[in-house]
């Protein structure tokens, strides 16, 4: 708040800092603001995406798509994907992590090795999957077969449960170097002196990873999954590539149900629907997420 | 002792599990075509060859395509960390009014998905007359990139202490210079790790490549691999793998050498909300 | 050429003709340097050739235009057309999108109409109906056809089948089953059908449909899924399903192509790219290779081919419309054509006939060597159809490119064979679905 007894300097700081943000504010409008706008705009009516003309329809697309079974099942489906996917990159990163904050035979080399999944692209990512994952000439089916696991070549991408598994995994190893990234950062920063005093108390290595390293790591974890939870909610690219939503629509989630609606039926109004309750689904999460943690904060 | 090794075996037996799939890409990449299909699959390839670099070198677009990528990496990344350290150096140092407000939109702006701003962007990108350029792609990956540029940015910023800057201004730099000669080399690993992650971002960008561009003078390598290579009468994977290998080479050869700057930086700043 | 090209197709479309006819002087219609976008799903390097030989003569006939050539894909032109379309940025022509796509862009006024053309490269010349999938519901033509394909040929190997003992190749149901198991040892499977939820899924089905005597449509396009022949094509589907790959769950062209050319099934389904893709990935089976109609319930039944039409179409927002009608008309020269035919095949199958008894076209390794099979496949794709026009008393559907695209059909399949769900609820709402997007 300005006060009137603000000085000339403070002022001329002010301006500064508002020409600074400028070119910020101006991008985000341009970019951002100007089509998320449209875009509730457009899930006022109904369009035909490649004209895009169409006919005022108000909130009747709301109306809907709340009652078509098929949100409801994307919507759970990308519940349980997010859930499924930012447990186990959470999980196996933090170990991950740990482990690679010790001392091991060429660090450098393994953490290289760890954080390569997350350099390449979900492109590649998908690709390779997908031919590891190969029936006839993948090799995850003949490893499995020698070891003596399965009789018969397993169908990793077209059936259930196996689908949904197997892009949970996919996404877990494509993401998880992102929390290694991060925590492994946190980690370095913990004052060794914490770890000693913990030792001349007694505690034994599980009980300082409880009582020194987790409240260190903290804070750096909530925006982490936090991140995490956003982009994985409403990550298209590799669900898309891996299974295309299928079996039926087993993993088709919430942004593969929007480019079908705009691309394949050719209905962007009804897209833009969904895209805005889904947003509105994610606000709602976060501002519950970013309650709660701020309280424990307090 | 033992212990030591055993844990040494572990950690690197999960290293090798998770970078398995570069291993295989690699070895797929050299196996010549019947022996691709070879069931079950060699584990080693009887025979190495290298005609899939070649082929993809010589007779497709991927170079035109690598080019693209580079270029519109790059841009973005250049475009992107200037604005945001501008931004976050104003959002964290400075005071006026709206300025809470405008730290929440940007995280709002994180749930924004792509799906839904494309088509109002196309729009607009043709109406300014750039559809169909590698600066089209720059403007759209903006959308995503900067706000999470900018967050991060402002963490590190807010890492950086006060004092120093106070001290320069007492000693008579002005605002923008104190900023040159101060936050700007603290903020350095920040600006460094902020740039990679922007780097990676773009560079492996998928939908908005799909629709946005549909020339191959300005078509990045992911889509254009995957247009190129996968069609409805064949899937070329040797080339596919050769391509993937390609791909990723680079930026592990970058990143292997940046790695403790994007550990460095991450942990300097602290990752705060 | 020019000359040909002004004499034989003179009249008929007189701004093109005069163009050509004088194309030696400057052209004043084109003051400007003119550039032609355009887009193409199939682009195989060989292909890319060609047309790049069929560019280079129309821009050395032509001075002053240009030609660039763009590659979309099956799974992307939907998006990438639709975004060029709403922005106006659109190319000036597009070929080889699959009849069905063209005629829904052509109802909401996105496309010009080509009665012109089809003129120019001359009426009489084109297989007998071979332009009635583009007829719109105004009477005009929407498109013309570049090339006609056989997608669901049944592809045998001799040498399996005589190891497995089996005589002849299948015609019914029954045989085609019988000589699955009987062929499907030591890692080897009967056939790649495919169960994914993509459109090779839904457009194989629906030929499966009609090979039990059912139907999608009624002719006047009333949703009739719900019939005996669809009933009994699951059923049938569904009994394939232990003879097919395990993975078959995902199973594009792609991947089915591949399964056959490999010898990882003991038949295939696919159109004549087979041979080439056998020349080049295992010529061992090159001499025991051979194709025929798919089967169906019966005898009775008559065989249903799937073509996809590949298309040739202007859209309406080309700056360039006249010359990209001269340009589309010039695609069927021969030589060019020829190339481009060739550059696939067997796939890539002529529409017109003059290009069929030319024997520049015949002259060609593998037309030669499988001179049977192509003919075969020429003849069934003259004859062939697909869900935009799925038999000739049908009413051309516009829907049809949403009705692929949205998957209801795919999804039927993948109810039923994978899901084992109820056929009579899934089949009911299937036609729903379909309904839905017919009342779009």
């Amino acid at each position: 708040m300005p006060l009137p007894t603000q000085t000339a300097l403070e002022r001329q700081y002010s301006l500064l800092g508002l020409m600074l943000i400028a070119p910020t504010v101006m991008v985000f409008c341009a970019v951002i603001v100007y089509p998320l706008i449209s875009a509730i705009y457009l899930s006022l009516f109904q369009i035909y995406t490649p004209t895009l003309q169409g006919s005022w329809v108000g909130l009747d697309n709301y109306k809907v798509l709340l009652a078509k079974g098929e949100f409801w099942t994307s919507l759970k489906n990308n519940l349980i994907w997010t859930v499924g996917t930012l447990t186990l990159q959470i999980v196996f990163g933090v170990l991950m992590a740990l482990v690679l904050h010790q001392n091991i035979w060429f660090r450098s080399l393994a953490r290289s090795l760890i954080l390569f999944p997350y350099f390449i692209s979900t492109v590649v990512a998908v690709l390779v999957w997908r031919w590891l994952f190969n029936d006839l000439y993948g090799i995850m089916n003949h490893l499995m077969m020698m070891a003596g696991l399965i009789d018969f070549p397993i169908d990793y991408l077209g059936s259930m449960p196996n689908a949904m598994i197997s892009v949970i995994l996919v996404g877990a190893w494509k993401y998880f170097p992102f929390v290694v990234i991060a925590v492994l950062a946190r980690l370095q920063t913990i004052p060794d002196a914490l770890y000693e005093a913990a030792r001349i108390d007694g505690a034994g290595p599980i009980a300082r990873f409880f009582d020194v390293t987790l409240p260190q790591l903290r804070d750096v974890l909530v925006v982490i999954i936090m991140l995490r939870a956003i982009w994985d909610f409403k990550e298209f690219d590799l669900i898309f590539l891996l299974t295309g939503g299928g079996p039926v629509i087993a993993t088709q989630t919430l942004p593969l149900l929007v480019y079908k609606e705009a691309f394949a039926l050719n209905q962007m109004g009804m897209a833009a629907a969904y895209a805005v309750v889904m947003m509105a689904i994610m606000l709602v999460f976060m501002i519950v997420y970013i309650r709660r943690t701020r309280d424990k904060d307090a | 002792m033992i212990r030591r090794i055993l844990f040494n075996l572990m950690a690197w037996g999960i290293v090798l599990a998770v970078a398995f799939p570069l291993f295989w890409m690699l070895v797929t990449s050299v196996k010549p075509q019947f022996e691709l299909f070879r069931r079950p699959p060699t584990m080693l390839p009887e025979t190495v060859t290298f005609e899939h670099y070649w082929r993809l070198i010589s007779q497709t677009n991927f170079l035109t395509y690598f080019r693209n990528s580079v270029v519109l990496s790059l841009s973005t990344t250049f475009v992107v960390v200037g604005i945001a350290t501008l931004g976050a150096y104003s959002l964290v140092r400075f005071r006026y009014r709206g300025r809470e407000s405008l730290a929440f939109l940007v995280l709002f702006t994180y749930l924004l998905p792509s799906v839904v701003l494309i088509i109002p962007l196309y729009l607009m990108l043709v109406s300014l007359g750039l559809s169909n350029t590698i600066f089209s792609l720059v403007i759209a990956y903006t959308t995503f990139a900067l706000p999470y540029a900018l967050w991060l940015l402002r963490s590190f910023m807010a890492g950086i202490p006060e004092d120093l800057e106070s001290a320069a201004l007492v000693d008579g730099a002005s605002r923008l210079g104190a900023f040159k000669d101060v936050i700007l080399p603290q903020l350095l690993p920040g600006i460094i790790s902020t740039a990679l992650f922007t780097f990676i971002l773009s560079w492996n960008e998928y939908l908005y490549a799909l629709v946005l561009v549909n020339s191959d003078s300005a078509r990045p390598l992911t889509t254009g691999v995957m247009n190129m290579l996968i069609s409805s009468f064949n899937i070329e994977w040797s080339l596919l793998m050769a391509a993937s290998v390609m791909m990723s080479v680079p930026l592990i050869i970058v990143f292997a050498f940046l790695q403790s700057y994007l550990t460095r930086g991450f942990g300097a700043g602290g990752v705060k909300g | 050429m020019i000359n040909k090209f002004g004499l034989t197709r003179r009249g008929a479309l007189q701004g093109m003709a005069a163009t050509a006819a004088l194309s030696s002087l400057p052209v004043r219609a084109f003051a400007q340097d003119v550039t032609l976008r355009w887009w193409s799903p199939q682009a195989a390097p060989a292909q890319l050739e060609a047309y790049r030989f069929q560019i280079a003569q129309f821009e050395a006939m032509h001075p002053g235009f240009r030609v660039v050539f763009e590659t979309t894909s099956d799974e992307g032109y939907a998006p990438q057309l639709a975004a060029a379309f709403s922005s106006g940025e659109v190319p000036d022509i597009v070929t080889h999108l699959p009849s069905f796509a063209v005629q829904s862009y052509y109802a909401n006024g996105l496309i010009e109409p080509l009665n012109d053309v089809i003129e120019a490269i001359g009426i009489d010349d084109f297989y007998p109906g071979a332009n009635n999938v583009f007829r719109a519901a105004d009477g005009n033509y929407c498109a013309t056809g570049i090339g006609n394909s056989a997608a669901n040929m049944l592809w045998v190997r001799h040498d399996l089948m005589r190891e497995a003992g089996v005589d002849k190749i299948p015609e019914t149901w029954d045989e085609l089953r019988a000589a699955c198991q009987s062929m499907q040892t030591g890692g080897i499977f009967g056939a790649p059908l495919p169960y994914g939820r993509n459109s090779m899924t839904s457009l194989i089905f629906i030929g499966f449909i009609h090979q039990a005597g059912g139907h999608v449509f009624t002719p006047d396009l009333e949703v009739d899924i719900d019939n005996e022949g669809t009933r009994n094509a699951l059923e049938f589907y569904k009994a394939m399903r232990e003879l097919c790959p395990p993975g078959a769950t995902n199973y594009s062209w792609g991947d089915s192509l591949t399964a056959f050319v490999s010898g990882a099934t003991a038949t295939g389904i696919y159109t004549g790219r087979v041979l080439a893709n056998v020349r080049d990935q295992n010529p061992g089976i090159a001499d025991e290779i051979t194709c025929a109609t798919y089967p169906r319930i019966s005898t009775d039944v008559s065989p249903w081919t799937f073509n996809d039409f590949a298309s040739v179409f202007i859209p309406a927002q080309s700056r360039n419309i006249e010359a990209a009608k001269m340009f589309a008309a010039f695609l069927f020269e021969p030589e060019g054509y020829i190339k481009q035919l060739h550059a696939a095949p067997g796939h890539v199958l002529p529409l017109l006939q003059s290009i069929n008894n030319n024997p520049m076209y015949q002259d060609n390794d593998i037309i030669r060597k499988y001179s049977d099979e192509v003919e075969l496949m020429s003849q069934s794709a003259a004859n062939g159809f697909n869900l935009g026009y799925e038999s000739a008393e049908h009413t051309s559907n516009e829907k049809a490119g949403e009705v692929i695209n949205a998957g209801p059909i795919a999804d039927l399949v993948q109810r039923v064979v994978l899901n084992d769900e109820n056929v009579d609820t899934v089949l009911g709402e299937t036609a729903t679905a379909i309904e839905a997007i017919m009342r779009g």
